[in-house]
C-alpha cells in the first residue's frame, strides 16, 4: 500500500516537473532589449541657418507651381519640430522639392495603411514603398524626374549629365550630393571585392566602367564610351539595397564605416565583423549594409522608414522626415504616416483578412482567381476592388532547342507553330477558365505600351483547326497512330511532348493548361500538361532538359525595362530557346548551343545589339524594338494565348490616389505606379490604427 | 533504477549525434543549394544575376564546401558556443530567429495535450463502462469524424465559422497591436483569446484516438476476475472503477508521451501554416523549401530532442508506474 501512494506521487510530481522542464528548456532566453530604434532623429550636420529661398518651379513637366508660403509640416511631426528635435519642414526639404500630385486631388496628411506580406523573400512589396530613384513615370509612362531635378544626354546617348535637387536629405538628415556617387563608384563599384563580375549597366560592351565625374555638389557626368540610351532607366527603381547593387544613391557617411579603405578605425570594424560572424570585412559590408529591411538604421530616400526588422510578424515603417517630395499645395509627403506588413503563411488567412476588411490597399498576393470571393466581401469589409491591367499572359513556350531531335525538327518549323497556335481556341480557355475577362492574343506589349505593336499581338489568333491540319499535313506529319496522334517523320514515334509548368493542380491557369492540350489533340498533337515544383523546374530548364513550358509572359508594359529580355530569349525560364540564350550569354556554358549561321534569333539579337540598345531618340528606338516584334509576328517563337489580364488591388473605401486602368507590372512599381507617397485616406482620424 | 536512467541518457548522445546527420544529409539531398532556389528569384523579377557575383555569395556562405566540412562547422558552433548558424533567408542568426517560435509550439503541444486528455478520459470511461449505449455509438461517430478529418481541413472550417459567424480577428496568436508588444499581462489574455482555436484543432484531432485508446482498453480490464472480487467486496462502482481498471488502462498514456508531443508538433506544422501561426512549423517549412540549411537543420534536431527527451521521459514513467517493465537493456 505504502508503495503504491509514494509511486502515485511521484507520478504526479514527475509528471508536473517533466511538463514544466520541457517548457522552460524550450521558453526564449531572457527577454534581451530588442534594440528600439532611436525615435529621435540625429541632429542633421548641416542645416541652412538662413530662410530657405522661396520655391522655384521646376523644370520637369511637373503640376503648377508651389504656393510661394511655406511648406506644410505633417502633424505626426509637428511635436518634434516644436521640441526641437527635428528641423522645420522648410528646412528639411530640398530648394526645388519634388512636386507631385495625386491621381485623385490632394490629401490629408495622417493615418495608417495596412498590407499583408509573406515574409523576408517577399521584400519586394514593402520595398516597392520605398526605392525611390533618380526618374519615374508619369500617367503616360512618360519619365519624368523623382530624386533628380533634370538630367541631360549628349547627342550621340553616350554622355549623361544629371543634376541633382540641392538640399535633398537622406532619411538621417544628412545631404544627399555627389560626393556619395564618388564614394559609390571609387569604393563599391570598383571594388572587386565588394563588386565581383561587372555591372552591365554601368559599363560599356567591353566590361569597362563607364567615366564618372562629379562636377560640382550637385553635378555628375557618365561618360560611356558606346551610347547608352536606357542610363535613366537603370536608376528608375532600386536604390535601396537587396538587389545585386544599390547604385549611386549609396549613403556614403553611413557606409563608409563599413568599409575597409575608408573607416577610421579598422580595428573596430575587423571586432565587429567577427563578432557578427562574418569572414571577412567584404562580407560583412555586402550582407549587413545592403538590406535595408534587415539593417534598419541604413539612410535611404524613401517616404516611409523602417521601425523594426522585416524579419518580424508586423513590419511597421513610419514617414521619412527628410522625404524630398511635396505635394501641389506644399505638403510634405508622404499623406500616409505610418504602413505596416503583417505576416500570413496562407492565402486563406489573407483572403479573410481581406473580407474582413484587414487590408487596405493592396495588389501584391492578390489574383484573378480570388475576384468572385473579394467582390462579395465589398460591402462587410467596407472596401472595392480596383480593376487594373496586368502585364502577364497566359502563354507556352516551345523550346526551340529541346534535346530531344524529333521534337526539336518538329517546334523548329514555323508552320508548325502557326498550325498549333491555330489549333488554340483561345475563346473557349477565356471564357470556361477566366469568365472572358482577358483578351486573345499573342505575348506582346499591351495597348497602353508605347511598344504596342498591333500586328504581333493579333498574329494567328484565331481559332481554325482545319488550318491547323493542313498546315501539319503540308509540312509532312500525315501518317498517325491508332489514337490518332501524328507520327514524326521518322514513321514510328508519335508527337508527344510535355509542358512543365508550377500551376498546381485545380489553379484556373493548369485548368487552361488543360484545355490547351484538348485542343492540341484534337489535331493529333499529344501534349500532356505536367506539374513541377518550382525548383524541379528550374533544375530543368537550367540543364536545358525541358521540352515545352507553361510560364506565361510579363513585362509587356515597357518590354525595354530591363533590357526586353524575354523578347531576346535570355530568360531560361521561360524556356522557348533555351540553349541559344545560354550560347548568347556566355558561349562556354556547358549547355550553349550556337543557333544555325542564318536563323532568324540572330536578327532578333543583331536588331537589339546593333539598333534598339544604342538608339538615344524614343522614338526611333520605339521603330527599331518594333523591328524586331514584326520578327516575332513572322516566327511566332512563343505562343500566346491570352492577355491584357484584369488585375485586382483591394483599395478601403477612403483610401484615394489609385484610380482604376493604371498599368501593373513589376517594372512600373505595380500598384505603387503613382507614386505611393501621394495615396491618402479622406478622413486619416478614422485610420489611426 | 538511477542506472536505468543514466543508461538511457547516455544512449540519447548518440541518437541525437545520428539525428543530426541525419537531418543535415537530408537537407543536402534536393539538387542545387540555397542560392539556386535565391538566384531563381531574383531571376524571375528581372535581377540579371551574374556568375561572379553568385559564386561571391556561394563562397561567402560556404556553400563551396565539402558537406562533411558544413556539417562539423555546425555542429561545432552549436557544441561550444550555442551558435546554431546563420539563416540565409533571413540573415539573421539562427538563434534570435527561433526561441520564441519554439516555445510557443511547445505551450500549444502541452496546452492540447492536457485538453485532449482532459477530454478523452472521461469520455473514453464512459464509453466503456455503457457499452453499446446510445451515447456510445454517439461518441464513437463523433470521435471517428474527428480521427478522420484531417487538422488543416478543421483549421479552414473553424477559421472561417469564427469570422464569418463570431466575426473574430482570425490567422496568427495575437491581435495586430500586440503583435510586437513587450510582454505584459494584456498580450498573454490576448494570446490566450487566439490560441483557444488551434488548441481545439489538435486536440480535436488526437483526442479522438485516445477516446478510442481508452475504451478499448478499459474493456479489456474491466471483466477481469480482480474488478469482480472487488465488486463482490462491495465497493462502489464509480470507486471501483476509477480505482482499478482505469488505471491500468491509462498505461499506453505514459507509454506514447515522447511521440505524442512528436505527433502534435506536426499537426501543429500543417494547422499554424493554414492558420498563419508563427510557430516553428511555418518558418521550418519554409526554411525547407528554399534550402535555408542551418535554419532547417536546427528545426529538425531541436524538435527531434524533443521527440527523445519525451521518449525518456515516458521510459522512466512506464519503469516506476507499471513493475512488469524490466530494466535491462
Amino acid at each position: 500500500m505504502k508503495r503504491e501512494i509514494t509511486r502515485r506521487d511521484f507520478l504526479r510530481l514527475s509528471a508536473v516537473t517533466a511538463v514544466g522542464a520541457v517548457v522552460a528548456a524550450c521558453a526564449p532566453p531572457a527577454p534581451t532589449a530588442t534594440p528600439v530604434p532611436p525615435t529621435k532623429a540625429p541632429a542633421p550636420t548641416a542645416v541652412p541657418t538662413i530662410a530657405v529661398a522661396p520655391p522655384v518651379a521646376t523644370t520637369a513637366p511637373q503640376p503648377t507651381a508651389v504656393p510661394a508660403a511655406k511648406y506644410q509640416e505633417a502633424p505626426m511631426l509637428a511635436d518634434l519640430v516644436k521640441a526641437g528635435k527635428l528641423p522645420p519642414v522648410d528646412q528639411r526639404l530640398p530648394k526645388k522639392p519634388w512636386v507631385v500630385a495625386s491621381y485623385e486631388g490632394n490629401g490629408k496628411h495622417g493615418g495608417t495603411w495596412r498590407r499583408a506580406f509573406n515574409g523576408v523573400s517577399d521584400r519586394w512589396g514593402p520595398t516597392k514603398l520605398v526605392d525611390r530613384a533618380w526618374a519615374w513615370f508619369d500617367k503616360n509612362l512618360n519619365l519624368v524626374p523623382r530624386v533628380l531635378e533634370s538630367w541631360e544626354a549628349s547627342k550621340d546617348g553616350t554622355t549623361w549629365t544629371i543634376k541633382l535637387r540641392e538640399g535633398l536629405k537622406w532619411s538621417d538628415g544628412v545631404e544627399h550630393t555627389t560626393a556619395d556617387y564618388a564614394w559609390w563608384y571609387k569604393n563599391e563599384l570598383n571594388n572587386k571585392k565588394v563588386t565581383p563580375g561587372v555591372q552591365t549597366i554601368w559599363a560599356d560592351p567591353d566590361k569597362q566602367y563607364a567615366k564618372f565625374e562629379a562636377l560640382d555638389k550637385y553635378t555628375a557626368k557618365f561618360t560611356y564610351k558606346k551610347p547608352k540610351p536606357m542610363f535613366i532607366y537603370n536608376m528608375v527603381r532600386g536604390g535601396q539595397g537587396g538587389t545585386a547593387s544599390a547604385g549611386p544613391i549609396t549613403p556614403s557617411h553611413f557606409m563608409a564605416k563599413w568599409h575597409e579603405d575608408t573607416t577610421t578605425d579598422k580595428a573596430a570594424l575587423e571586432a565587429e565583423y567577427k563578432k557578427r560572424g562574418f569572414a571577412s570585412w567584404e562580407k560583412f559590408y555586402v550582407d549587413r549594409a545592403q538590406w535595408w529591411y534587415l539593417n534598419i538604421e541604413r539612410p535611404h530616400l524613401g517616404g516611409w522608414v523602417a521601425k523594426n526588422e522585416m524579419a518580424k510578424e508586423l513590419f511597421v515603417m513610419e514617414r521619412n522626415p527628410y522625404f524630398f517630395g511635396v505635394d501641389p499645395e506644399g505638403k510634405q509627403l508622404p499623406y500616409i504616416d505610418k504602413v505596416t506588413h503583417r505576416l500570413f503563411e496562407s492565402q486563406e488567412v489573407k483572403n479573410l483578412w481581406v473580407t474582413n476588411g484587414e487590408i487596405d490597399m493592396q495588389y501584391r498576393h492578390m489574383t484573378i482567381a480570388d475576384l468572385a470571393l473579394y467582390k462579395s466581401g465589398e460591402a462587410k469589409g467596407d472596401y472595392k476592388t480596383v480593376m487594373g491591367i496586368g502585364a502577364g499572359h497566359v502563354a507556352m513556350q516551345l523550346n526551340l532547342t529541346t534535346k530531344n531531335k524529333l521534337l526539336n525538327e518538329f517546334f523548329n518549323q514555323r508552320n508548325v507553330r502557326i498550325a498549333i497556335s491555330h489549333a488554340i481556341n483561345r475563346d473557349q480557355v477565356n471564357q470556361l477558365v477566366f469568365n472572358g475577362m482577358y483578351k486573345p492574343r499573342q505575348y506582346s506589349p499591351i495597348p497602353m505600351s508605347p511598344q504596342y505593336y498591333e500586328k504581333l499581338s493579333n498574329a494567328y489568333i484565331k481559332y481554325d483547326p482545319d488550318t491547323a491540319n493542313k498546315s501539319l499535313d503540308a509540312a509532312g506529319y500525315t501518317k498517325k497512330d491508332a489514337n490518332g496522334i501524328r507520327l514524326h517523320k521518322d514513321g514510328v514515334t508519335p508527337i508527344s511532348f510535355t509542358i512543365e509548368g508550377t500551376d498546381q493542380a485545380g489553379t484556373p491557369t493548369e485548368d487552361a493548361a488543360l484545355l490547351v492540350s484538348k485542343d492540341l489533340a484534337k489535331v493529333g498533337i499529344k501534349a500532356t500538361y505536367k506539374y513541377a515544383e518550382r525548383s524541379l523546374y528550374t533544375a530543368h530548364y537550367t540543364a536545358n532538359d525541358i521540352e515545352a513550358a507553361w510560364w506565361g509572359g510579363d513585362r509587356t508594359v515597357l518590354p525595354l525595362v530591363p533590357e526586353a529580355q524575354l523578347f531576346r530569349g535570355l530568360n531560361a525560364d521561360r524556356p522557348w530557346a533555351v540553349a541559344w540564350g545560354f550560347w548568347y550569354t556566355n558561349p562556354q556554358d556547358p549547355n550553349a548551343v550556337e543557333p544555325p549561321k542564318d536563323h532568324w534569333i540572330r536578327t532578333i539579337w543583331k536588331i537589339w545589339d546593333e539598333e534598339v540598345s544604342v538608339e538615344v531618340d524614343p522614338a526611333k528606338q520605339t521603330a527599331a524594338f518594333k523591328k524586331l516584334l514584326d520578327v516575332w509576328a513572322t516566327e511566332l517563337p512563343y505562343v500566346g494565348i491570352l492577355g491584357e489580364q484584369p488585375t485586382p488591388t483591394i483599395v478601403k473605401n477612403g483610401f484615394k490616389g489609385y484610380p482604376p486602368g493604371m498599368p501593373n507590372d513589376d517594372p512600373t512599381g505595380d500598384e505603387q505606379f503613382c507614386s505611393s507617397e501621394t495615396y491618402y485616406w479622406d478622413d486619416p482620424s478614422k485610420h489611426m490604427g | 533504477m538511477l542506472a536505468y536512467i543514466v543508461r538511457r541518457i547516455l544512449i540519447m548522445i548518440p541518437t541525437l549525434f545520428l539525428i543530426s546527420v541525419i537531418s543535415f544529409a537530408l537537407i543536402q539531398l534536393p539538387p542545387g543549394d540555397y542560392l539556386t532556389s535565391y538566384v531563381a528569384q531574383l531571376r524571375s523579377m528581372g535581377d540579371n544575376i551574374q556568375q561572379e557575383a553568385i559564386d561571391a555569395m556561394r563562397d561567402r556562405y560556404g556553400l563551396g564546401q565539402p558537406v562533411y566540412v558544413q556539417y562539423f562547422k555546425w555542429i561545432e558552433g552549436i557544441v561550444t558556443r550555442g551558435d546554431w548558424g546563420q539563416s540565409m533567408e533571413w540573415q539573421k542568426p539562427v538563434s534570435e530567429l527561433i526561441w520564441e517560435r519554439m516555445g510557443l509550439t511547445v505551450v500549444l503541444a502541452v496546452f492540447s495535450l492536457l485538453v485532449s486528455w482532459l477530454i478523452a478520459i472521461p469520455v473514453g470511461v464512459y464509453s466503456a463502462t455503457h457499452q453499446y449505449s446510445m451515447p456510445d455509438y454517439a461518441m464513437s461517430i463523433l470521435s471517428f469524424v474527428g480521427v478522420g478529418v484531417p487538422a488543416f481541413l478543421w483549421a479552414l472550417i473553424i477559421m472561417y465559422f469564427a469570422q464569418t459567424q463570431l466575426g473574430m480577428n482570425v490567422g496568427g496568436l495575437f491581435s495586430q497591436q500586440y503583435l510586437e508588444a513587450p510582454w505584459t499581462w494584456d498580450r498573454v489574455v490576448d494570446l490566450l483569446k487566439h490560441i483557444w482555436i488551434p488548441g481545439l484543432i489538435v486536440a480535436i484531432e488526437n483526442t479522438a484516438g485516445e477516446i478510442r485508446t481508452t475504451r478499448a482498453n478499459l474493456l479489456d480490464e474491466i471483466n477481469k476476475p480482480y474488478v469482480e472480487l472487488a465488486r463482490a467486496k462491495g465497493l462502489t462502482e464509480n470507486r471501483l472503477i476509477w480505482k482499478y481498471p482505469v488505471r491500468v488502462a491509462m498505461n499506453p498514456f505514459f507509454s506514447t508521451v515522447g511521440w505524442s508531443l512528436a505527433n502534435r508538433i506536426s499537426s501543429i506544422t500543417l494547422m499554424s501554416v493554414v492558420l498563419s501561426l508563427q510557430t516553428t512549423g511555418p518558418m521550418q517549412l519554409r526554411a525547407l523549401l528554399s534550402q535555408d540549411m542551418y535554419l532547417a537543420g536546427s528545426f529538425l534536431v531541436l524538435l527531434s530532442t524533443l521527440t527523445v527527451v519525451g521518449t525518456l521521459i515516458s521510459d522512466i514513467l512506464l519503469a516506476w508506474v507499471d513493475p512488469r517493465i524490466r530494466m535491462e537493456a
